[in-house]
Order: C-alpha cells, then structure tokens, then sequence
C-alpha cells in the first residue's frame, strides 16, 4: 500500500510500481480535472503542485511523490467559492475550451505563492511549458495579474 | 451561478458577461469525452496501413481473436462498403472514402480494421497479430507531380485531379494590356495541424435490443457526424445519437466522422453491446486525423498606374492527400474570399485539389483563406509597390464597400472594411512609421481579409434551429445543436436568448448539444454559429416571449401588440407602466387556468443562392464579416530572426455580443497565424509525418505572445441577430501577410514560402547584398 496525500485527504493505493501520478489521479482515483494532451511532458496539461512546486504529472512516477502534498485543480476551491486564480480566469476570459486551463491555474498557482507580483516577462516565462491552442495567452496573462494583486491584498 | 440583478445580465447583449459554462472550467469538474468511463467498457484501436499506397492482399485476425481480452475485431467484412465524403451534396464523386478500406490504402495510417480489448496493451498486442498481406503499389507525394501523366493512379480520377474549379470572368488579356504594371509571384504554403489539446475521442456503444447506438464524441458537429454514421451503417438518423460532451477545441478538425467513430460503434456491436473507447495519441493526432493543405499559389496581376487593380489570374493547386475530405469547400472558400475583399472584374484563376499518398488535408480554421491571405495580400504590396504607392491607398481604392454585388455574383451587404483599414492604419500610427523605420530595421505589414458567416457549400441547406423551454418556476433550459468547442456560442447564444425573452442571463440553462434532444444545427465552422444559430436562437426567444405575451394580453385584456417583457418586467408599451414581473407572469401561464407550456421554437436558414461550381458564381453566406490586421515587426539582420512587436486587428464583426469573448477569438486567431507564419510546419517523408509531436512541431507559447490591439467595428449587420455577424476565424487570415509584408518595410525581403524561418531571411537577406 502506498499513501498518497492529495488535496489534504489520504488515498491508500495499491501500486503496480510503474504508474504515473497521472495514471492514478486520473484512472485510479477519477481527479479527471487533471488533463493531458501529449503525455510525453510537452503541453503543460498535466501539471499538478507537489509541496507547491509545478510538476508534471505524466512524468511522475506515483511512488516518488508518496509522502508529499499533492494539489490537484479539484483542491483549489473552497466549497462554492472559487480560488482567486480561477475567478480571475474566468473574469477576464482566460478560458476557451478549458482543456488547458487546470495545468495554468496549478502553474500560476505556484508562481503567485513565491511571487505575487510577478512582471509580465516573468509570467510568460513561468508557462512557457504550457500550450493554449486556443490562444488565450493574454487574457491567461491578464488574470494571474489580476489574481496577484486580489491575493496580496487579501493577506 | 448566484443570481445578480447587475444590468450586464438583465441586457447582456453587448456584455461581456462570464461565460455560462466557466465554472466547471476552471475547478476540473467539466467532463469531456476524453475523461469519460462507463460500464465494461472496452479500449479500441485501430488497424492502420504501414504503406503510403498499397493494394491489400489478404487479412488474416485469426492469431488476434485468440488473445486473451480480445472482444471483438473489425474489418471491410464487417462493413457495408458505403462511401462517405464530407462534401458529398455538391460534389458526388469526392464521397471516396471508407471506414475500413477492403482493395486498397492509400496513405500512411489508412484504416482497414479495429480492435476492442479489455484494456491498451491487449488491444496494441492484437493488432500485432493481425496479419496483413500487402502489394506495395507505387506512391506519389507532390501534387504537381501527381497530376503528370503517368503519375500513379490514387482513385480513378484523371491525373490524379479531384476537383478543378474554374473562375473566369471579364476579359483577361484586354485588363493585362492596359495595365500599366504586371507582375508574376507564386508562393508556396505548407500543411499544419490543429492540435487541439484534447484529441479525437469517442465511445460509441450499441443496443441490440432497439438497433440503435449512442456516440459520445470530442466534435464540432454532431449533426453531421450523425448522418455519415446513418449513412454507413444503413441506419435511420433517429436510431443514431450522437452526444457532444465538452469538447477540448476543433478547429476544423472535428468537423467530420472519422474511421474510429464508425469502429467504435461497430465494434461494440460486435462485442455485444458494451461501450468501446477510441482516444488518438498526440502522435496519431499528428498523423492520421486531418490536416492543412499545402498550396502552391501562381498569381499573375495587373494593375494601373493610378492603383486600379486591372486583373487577377492564376491557379491553385492544393495538395488533398489520399481522400477529399472536406478539400471542395476549403478550395472554393480559398478562391471566393478574393471576390469578398477587392473590386475585381477581370478574374481568372482555376484551383486544382489534386489526390497524393499523403494523409488527408481537411477543413481547419479559416477553410483555404489562410493559404489565400498569405498569396494574396502578399501580392498585393508587391503590386502597390510597383507602382510606387503605399499599400494602404492602394487597398482603399481597391476593396469592396457595403451594399454590393461583385463579380461573382456574391450580395455583399454590411461592410466596415474601409473602416477597419482607416481604424488600424490609424492605432499603429502608419502614416508617420511605414517605411520609416528601416533603419532602425523595423516595419509595419498590412493585410485584408473577408470571411463567411455559414456558407451553403456543405449541403442542401444550412439551417440552425433553437428550443426555449420556460419552466414553472420561471428558470430556462435553452436547447441547442450548436456545439461549443472552445468558441464561447453557449454563453453568445444564451445571452441572444436572454436579450430577446428581456430576462436575466442568469436565469439561462443550455443543452448543447445531442442529437436526440437537441434541435438540428449543422454544426460550428464557416464561423456560423453567432450568425445563424444566434438567428434561430433569438427567433425561438420571440416565439417563447410571444406565447407569455399573448395570456397576459388575455388576463389583462390589453393588445398583445402593446406587451412586451423588458428587463424582468412584462410592461404595457403605449404607457410604459410595469404591469407584473417575468416571476409572475409566468406563473399565471401555469395557473389553474391557462395551464399552458411555453416552449419557444426557431428555425434559421440564411438566404443565399447556389453557387454555380462550374463558374463560381453565386452567393455562398447571408453575410461577410471583414478586418484589416497590421503587423509591427523588428529583424535580425545577423541572425535572421523575426520578432513581432505588435498586431492590430480591426474587425467588422457586426455587433460584439460578447466583446470580452470576441477579443479572445481574435487574439487566438492571431496567435495560431503567428505561429502558422513563423514556426508551423507539418512535415512528412515518403508520405510519413516526421515531427508528430509538441517538440518538433512548434506552436506560439506564452513567452511569443505578443501585445495585441483589437479594434471592433459594428456595421450592425441587416440580418444579424442583434447586428451580430460571425468572426471566429478571419483574424488568422491576413497575419502571415501582414508579418511578411512587415519584414519587407524593415529590411527589403520578400519571403513567399512559409513558415518564415530566420534560415529564410537571412539567405534573403545575403542574396539581396
């Protein structure tokens, strides 16, 4: 059995030793919220917070991250009332199709935790590993700025 | 949602009101196909051929059907041998397909069986075990050498050539006589991909008991997908549901039945009855879904000294791979948007969608204009230029205006093109920049385009249909067959719904879309759906409306035609007075007395005429949207590199119903442009893609968006609801040419092949010296 910690609740798995995080967040334990377009860590999709580090889910063995603190985009919110980062992408229509939209709310997440007021080029920098399709680069820009400036000042 | 009486939601036309869907969005909770498990199901995969052309001998699934956890396989057997094609109606002969293949391949990745499996490893061991016995045939990958005799013949089509379309109007030799200034160009077009993040995915199950199926599917068309499945499985449309979950983009790339729709229905049929799940890998989206064509442009021009475009002549000719696909309407929309945007009379130029051993190029965002835009308004400057002009005058005194019939017979009737040129030459400061800034080595590109609002290419009609449903506490489910990808059309068309019933958009709930519930909607593309949709939408609003109306008029004993709902209220409109709320109205529909259901209707289907394919006459949308996009960029000169500084966009969209989503449509456009101008490039050996992955194949990221100014201009369209026309992909049509004619204003080269590499400016750059 391995104990996997995610979104502050425990999971006791049993593990076949070779799977994903995102095989078993996905299959195993249905936080479908976690999406992937390539599984071979190239669109950001997959991107979950592990100790409130961005990883890649779909080159994360579960094992590896037994122990740690998992945040998955079903974690974020609390109850009704959505995390700053996901009001402000859905104000500012940070949101197309939405298949991306987990992996950079998680990203921006772990960019605003150490950083609430990051410059624009440290924004694009920090989801340089993510693809919108849709195209929604600025409006995705426009929101984790919104969100920094609502996060500080609600400390 | 919490229930907010702000005015955006009691008027959200004109709003940008949060989108109706956003929520599950952004928590995860949203469910695509691509998350979707039921029952027993089964994991499907298809039988795809190793060769670019070969004919199939024999296939023997014997040594497959003993694996343990192997449910069912699939071949031509199993089919009916029906044909399918996407543009069928119009052109017969392009229905050259078959879900599974049964005497030939022709491509890397062409499909001639399935198998379900109790899970992805069994499934991949089974198809290991099929044995298929093949003729290699020779194979042809260029379509100017497949159209040669001799080449090898791909179907019977005569060299090779699916489709010739002709234009030819005016008189051609007279125009390039009295022209003052000729000029030849041809210009070269690669293929891309769609790349929409979730993949092709579906579950296709089967009930025996009532020879029905149910396809829960990742698409841009239920309706559509619906009848190709009908058609090949010899099944009624009502025995055929076809279930849009939310889907992950399209992008013109679900816009069709694939093979593994087909197989995932049969092999479940086969299996009994469980579900089958068929989800492409990045790898097979890249290679085996569909794809941009490639084109070759030869343009032959002529112009007067005075700026009077004179003529346009030339041909096209577009590489359709191994099936024709949606290839007749991306060929015809490619060479009727030159009609849309210039005052043209003399025009001759015949495309060819010519057959290769290629994978098969499709429909995908902008249907032939993007390969157009490039040509063409690359073009375009070239000729300004040799005339000394400047690019800006010479397009004003070129394009089409609003309230006209052009040469092709195409009824232009709102038109802000003039408009959006003077906007955007205006915001980018054009007059004091262009040509100015080459020594600082950076430049300004203008580049035009017009697209179509539904376009009634694809069958005999192009209708939409909407159904308002008022429930008896006064909440409202909003049906529709319009499919959102991505696009943002069930928040559009809700807040059309809201506008017309004059209730709160809050109140709003939609189904979108399936085709056993849902009325009928052709399906998104042609950037339709605001358009014709929104038609249909507002008009089953009216019709919502006037039912209450008409027991109020009862009760009340007032004119029904002095009744009208306006912002929650019923209000007598001769004395403005409030008379009750919507609440109580409603209530009164489902009292004692009256005990009437509200059920709104509406049917759309735009005016048009046929176009004749033999001339390419007619008027193919009940509306054109237009803009003017102007690129500022800064070269490199040692190392060839482009950076884009900023785009404007100025975009006749009719009326913005949700200009916050409006500006989304046109900032991803422009980046899939960008990315189409700089990077894009799917490439392919011997008929193989060789880069079918997110490494290789490069896209616009976050860290090359670069800033963007959009400038709407509402003409308030005749027949838009509210004004509105479409505009989901016009953005992407004239970014390469403007990028291109940008890097010509800053250091004097002309780059007619895409994408734009800095390998390519600098060989320019050298052989200029």
């Amino acid at each position: 059995m391995t104990r996997l910690r995610i979104n502050n609740k425990m999971y006791d798995i049993e593990l076949k030793g070779h799977e994903t995080l995102l095989e078993v967040l996905r299959e195993t334990l249905g936080f479908t919220g976690t999406k992937t377009a390539c599984t071979e860590a190239e669109c950001g999709a997959c991107t979950v917070l592990v100790n409130g580090k961005a990883i890649l889910s779909c080159i994360t063995l579960a094992i590896e991250v037994a122990g740690s603190e998992i945040l998955t985009i079903e974690g974020l919110s609390k109850g009704e009332e959505l995390h700053p980062i996901q009001q402000a992408f859905l104000d500012k229509g940070a949101v197309q199709c939405g298949f991306c939209a987990p992996g950079f709310i998680l990203s921006a997440k772990a960019l605003l935790d150490k950083n609430p007021e990051p410059s624009l080029d440290e924004i694009k920098r920090s989801l340089d590993g993510h693809v919108c399709r849709c195209g929604g680069y600025l409006k995705i820009f426009d929101a984790i700025q919104a969100a920094g400036e609502q996060l500080k000042n609600n400390d | 949602m919490t229930k907010r009486s702000d005015d955006i939601f009691l008027n959200p036309v004109g709003q940008s009101v949060p989108r109706i869907d956003g929520r599950g969005f952004v928590t995860g909770e949203t469910k695509y196909t691509f998350d979707m498990k039921l029952p027993g199901m089964l994991v499907g995969k298809m039988l795809r051929s190793p060769h670019a052309h070969a004919k199939i001998l024999s296939i023997d699934t014997s040594k497959a059907e003993k694996l343990p956890g192997v449910k069912a396989i699939i071949t031509s057997k199993d089919t009916l041998g029906v044909k399918f094609g996407s543009n069928e109606f119009f052109f017969p002969q392009t229905a050259d397909q078959q879900a599974l293949e049964d005497d030939k391949v022709r491509y890397i990745g062409d499909e001639l069986g399935a198998v379900a499996a109790i899970d992805e490893e069994t499934a991949d061991n089974a198809l290991n075990l099929i044995d298929v016995k093949y003729e290699i045939l020779p194979a042809v990958f260029d379509a100017v050498e497949a159209m040669k005799p001799g080449a090898p013949q791909i179907h019977e089509a005569r060299n090779n050539i699916a489709l010739i379309l002709p234009t030819n109007f005016g008189n051609i030799e007279r125009a390039l006589k009295e022209s003052d200034y000729v000029r030849e160009d041809t210009f070269y077009l690669p293929s891309a991909a769609h790349t929409c993040m979730e993949p092709h995915v579906c579950i296709g199950q089967f009930e025996t008991s009532s020879n029905s199926l149910t396809l829960w599917l990742s698409t841009q068309a239920p309706f559509k997908v619906r009848e190709t499945l009908a058609k090949c499985l010899k099944m009624d449309l009502s025995d055929v549901r076809v279930i849009k979950l939310a889907t992950g983009g399209g992008f013109g790339g679900k816009l069709e039945m694939l093979p593994m729709d087909f197989a995932a229905c049969l092999l479940s049929k086969k299996a009994g009855g469980v579900p089958v799940k068929i989800c492409y890998s990045r790898e097979e989206e890249f290679s085996f879904s569909r794809r941009k064509h490639p084109m070759v442009y030869k343009l032959k021009s002529g112009v007067k000294k005075d700026g009077t475009l004179m003529a346009i002549t030339g041909e096209i000719i577009a590489d359709g791979g191994a099936y024709c696909s949606y290839g007749p309407t991306v060929l015809a929309a490619a060479m009727m948007r030159i009609f849309m945007v210039y005052k043209i009379a003399n025009f001759r130029v015949t495309g060819y969608r010519v057959y290769t051993n290629n994978p098969i190029s499709g429909a995908i965002r902008g249907f032939g204009g993007v390969q157009s835009g490039f040509a063409v308004e690359s073009h375009m400057d070239m000729l300004a230029e040799g005339i000394g002009m400047d690019p800006v005058t010479f397009r004003l005194k070129n394009i089409t205006g609003p309230n006209m019939t052009v040469t092709n017979k195409m009824i232009i009737t709102s038109n802000g093109l003039k408009e959006c040129i003077e906007k955007a030459t205006a915001a980018c400061d054009w007059a004091k920049k262009y040509g100015k800034q080459k020594h600082l080595k950076k430049g300004l590109g203008l580049g035009i385009a017009a697209d179509v609002m539904g376009s009634k290419m694809y069958k005999s009609h192009e209708s939409a249909g909407s159904v308002i449903k008022i429930e008896e506490d006064g909440s409202i489910h909003f049906f529709t067959g319009a499919a959102d990808t991505g696009q943002g059309s069930n928040t559009a068309l809700s807040q059309i719904a809201a506008q017309e019933l004059g209730i709160s958009y809050n109140r709003i709930k939609i189904t979108a879309a399936d085709t056993a519930i849902t009325p009928f909607d052709t399906g998104s593309f042609a950037s339709r759906v605001t358009f014709i949709s929104g038609n249909a939408t507002k008009l089953a609003a009216a019709d919502a409306k006037r039912q209450i109306l008409e027991i109020i008029a009862k009760e009340k004993n007032i004119d029904v035609q002095h009744l009208d709902i306006q912002a929650e209220q019923v209000v007598n409109t001769q004395t403005n007075a409030p008379l009750m709320t919507f609440d109580k109205a409603v209530e009164l529909c489902y009292s004692f007395n009256y005990g009437t259901q509200i059920i709104g209707r509406g049917s759309y289907n735009p005016t048009t005429t046929p176009v004749d394919f033999r001339t390419g006459e007619g008027n193919v949308s009940a509306s054109y949207g237009f803009e003017a996009q102007i690129a500022e960029v800064e070269v490199n000169t040692d190392t060839g590199h482009v950076k884009i500084l900023k785009m404007w966009d100025a975009h006749d969209v009719g009326k913005a119903i949700n200009p916050q989503s409006v500006k989304g449509q046109i900032e991803g456009s422009l980046f899939m442009g960008i990315g189409y101008t700089l990077w894009e490039n799917l490439q392919f050996e011997e008929g193989r893609v060789i880069n079918p992955n997110f490494a290789n194949y490069r896209m616009a990221r976050s860290v090359n968006a670069c800033p963007v100014e959009s400038i709407l201009v509402e003409t308030n369209d005749p027949q838009g609801p509210f004004g509105a026309k479409g505009m989901g992909e016009a953005a992407l049509l004239p970014t390469a040419a403007a990028i291109a004619n940008a890097i010509y204003d800053a250091v004097g080269v002309r780059i007619k092949d895409l994408p734009i590499t800095p390998e390519k400016v600098l060989k320019a750059l050298k052989e200029k010296i």
